[in-house]
């Protein structure tokens, strides 16, 4: 066989195993991220159950024990992070994030019940955001800004406790949650102490809907809003 | 598997390809030929085509002076090509030596230079063409000879090396020079060669009785002859350890239009005159391999140089547009995660970085088959960074000047080749 014949056979084989190892090497990786994810999971169970305690004792415990909050929002949002990264790399249709973002909604949903029974039992005042977003293309060109405006506002103000939901995604206890809440479909859209508003325009306009109790806490942070 | 990814995949396989190609071609690679004894040599002419060369012409001329060869066997054939400032007075200086031969002509161009000058070269067995701006080792010559020892080789080409690099285009086309040369090397085991540059290509005499002298070749004389001895069915050698310094350009727009007349002379060459070989079986590997990826790189290097473009683009806009308003001091924030599954590893960067890593490979080889003196790492990482930058410009330049059929302008600032 001709020398070049032979080296290009020899080559086509060499590149054919090179790139299936890529391949492999790259799926192996998915795998370890999704056994990541299952770490998380149980985490997020863990959380949960934590939650449900809090809850049964919050008729026994003293209101000055939960005055420093459930202790979970700083780790809830970390968690958050993770799925962004997780959602990122495997995609947002992967049925394990789906699965994860699903738990992690209903760990939102019961942090963010707790802070409000704990509002109402111990005349306790956390500022609470609830931001409904949509990933279906072209349904929300401001949510990327939104995101991010709170992202910010969480960094920098640590007392605003910021919940975030996929409308559209398919759980019953967030279907019950924007019921009771009674948002539209239109995006992105916040409950801010209560009172529903929808869209977002600039962060300076944003911060006009929260009450002046949370830019006072600013003292405390180590940044200042514009 | 996303759009983009489909697009460049492809061109990641026809890269990864070619490298592994090269690699297994390399084990095949012959060692350092043995010396012709001086009793062997044949005659050799080195024509130097000269337009505007006043403050170039005397280091190569010395140069070729101080070839290492036997006086009686080399002529030097210096022509002037019309030259409008002193270089014809200072050929003139040489015309007392008694190896060289001044010729004037009006100004025709550099093939019609080079082919007044083979008119002029007397008895030679071997022609050798070298730019003015460029100038050769003394045993350059001796390096090339003993490639000739087979009757189809009708051309040698040598190792061509930036001289002293300074600033950061020297730095970058003295890596892509130093690649070239392992590129030849391996290539020319395959006799994949298309073009004999000319920097001191060395070819057989009767090759031009028998093919004719140097055409127009759309600017690109040297490439249109090495692919007219390739259809003939000779073949082309690279001597590795003949080392030729040659001028590079030195700002981006003098690189930009050179680097546009090598790749429109290279399709314009190929499209009207030479598309025969492209994927024709005789040719072997320059007909199956080489001559369609350079077409694929040139199509490979816009389309991914585009995307990239637009990736780019897009992000900085999505970026302005979603921080607007948000204190620089949080976006600029530095955030990373330690964790190793937040690392983006995809199978496009991992392809990335073995293709990328085996040009750095063939970068070392080519210095070491030549023994280029000086350090490279910092060529290295202008060529890696640097080239992919810019080659797009040069690309596009050139595809929309051959489909538009724009003129081509004629003579470079700064250098000649």
């Amino acid at each position: 066989m001709p020398l070049f014949s032979r080296n290009s056979l020899i080559a086509l084989a060499i590149t054919l195993a090179i790139i299936a190892t890529v391949f492999f090497a790259v799926e192996y990786l998915n795998r370890q991220r999704v056994a990541e994810l299952r770490a998380i999971e149980d985490q997020l169970a863990t959380n949960t159950l934590s939650l449900e305690t809090q809850f049964a004792l919050l008729a026994e415990a003293p209101c000055e024990d939960l005055a420093s909050g459930t202790g979970l929002s700083q780790e809830v949002g970390g968690i958050g992070d993770r799925l962004a990264a997780a959602e990122e790399q495997l995609g947002k249709t992967d049925p394990e994030v789906v699965r994860l973002k699903e738990r992690y909604t209903l760990l939102q949903i019961r942090d963010y019940l707790l802070a409000e029974r704990i509002e109402r039992t111990c005349d306790i005042n956390p500022i609470v955001v609830l931001y409904f977003y949509s990933n279906v293309p072209g349904e929300c060109a401001d949510c990327d800004r939104a995101g991010y405006a709170l992202s910010y506002l969480r960094q920098t103000y640590p007392s605003l406790r910021v919940y975030s939901f996929d409308y559209h995604l398919d759980l019953a206890a967030l279907k019950t949650l924007i019921g009771m809440e009674k948002i539209e479909g239109r995006f992105p859209a916040f409950v801010i102490e209560n009172k529903r508003s929808y869209g977002f325009t600039t962060l300076e306009e944003f911060e006009k809907a929260f009450p002046d109790e949370l830019f006072e806490s600013a003292t405390t942070s180590t940044s200042t809003p514009r | 598997m996303n759009a983009f990814e489909i697009v460049v995949y492809p061109f990641l396989f026809a890269a990864i390809y070619f490298e592994v190609f090269l690699l297994v071609t390399l084990l095949s690679a012959s060692k350092k030929k043995a010396p012709v004894p001086e009793s062997l040599l044949p005659r050799v002419a080195v024509i130097v085509p000269c337009w505007n060369e006043e403050s170039t012409i005397s280091a190569t001329t010395d140069s070729l002076l101080a070839l290492s060869y036997p006086k009686d066997k080399l002529r030097i054939v210096l022509v002037n090509d019309g030259s409008t400032d002193r270089t014809g007075e200072m050929l003139e200086s040489y015309a007392s030596n008694p190896q060289v031969k001044v010729v004037h002509q009006e100004n025709g161009g550099k093939f019609a230079a080079v082919n007044f000058g083979i008119q002029n070269a007397g008895g030679a067995d071997l022609i050798g063409c070298l730019d003015a701006d460029s100038f050769v080792e003394p045993n350059a010559l001796r390096e090339m000879i003993p490639y000739f020892d087979d009757a189809t080789i009708a051309a040698v080409t040598p190792a061509m090396s930036v001289h002293k690099p300074k600033n950061i285009l020297e730095h970058m086309q003295h890596a892509e020079f130093v690649l070239g040369i392992a590129l030849r090397y391996i290539l020319a085991v395959v006799n994949g060669l298309y073009v004999a540059p000319g920097p001191f290509s060395l070819y057989r005499r009767r090759v031009f009785d028998e093919l004719g002298g140097f055409k127009y070749g759309y600017q690109t004389e040297d490439m249109e002859m090495a692919l007219r001895v390739q259809k003939a069915g000779y073949a082309i050698a690279s001597a590795p350890s003949a080392r030729v310094y040659t001028k590079v350009m030195r700002t981006v727009p003098t690189l930009l239009k050179q680097r546009t007349r090598w790749t429109s002379g290279f399709l314009l060459n190929m499209i009207h005159d030479y598309w025969s070989l492209v994927g024709n079986p005789r040719y072997g590997a320059l007909g199956l391999l080489v001559l369609p990826l350079a077409f694929f790189s040139i199509v490979g290097g816009l389309v991914v140089a585009g995307i990239a473009l637009y990736h780019v683009i897009e992000s900085i806009v999505r970026t302005v547009s979603v921080t607007y308003g948000v204190p620089l001091s949080y976006t600029l924030m530095p955030r990373f995660s330690l964790e190793w599954s937040s690392l983006p590893v995809t199978g496009i960067l991992l392809l990335s970085l073995l293709a990328m890593l085996g040009s750095i490979f063939f970068i070392i080889l080519g210095k070491r088959v030549s023994q280029t003196p000086g350090h490279l790492g910092c060529g290295v990482i202008l060529y890696i960074f640097v080239y992919a930058l810019v080659a797009p410009l040069w690309l596009a330049r050139s595809v929309v000047e051959v489909t538009t059929g724009a003129k081509l302008s004629w003579r470079n600032t700064d250098a000649r080749f």
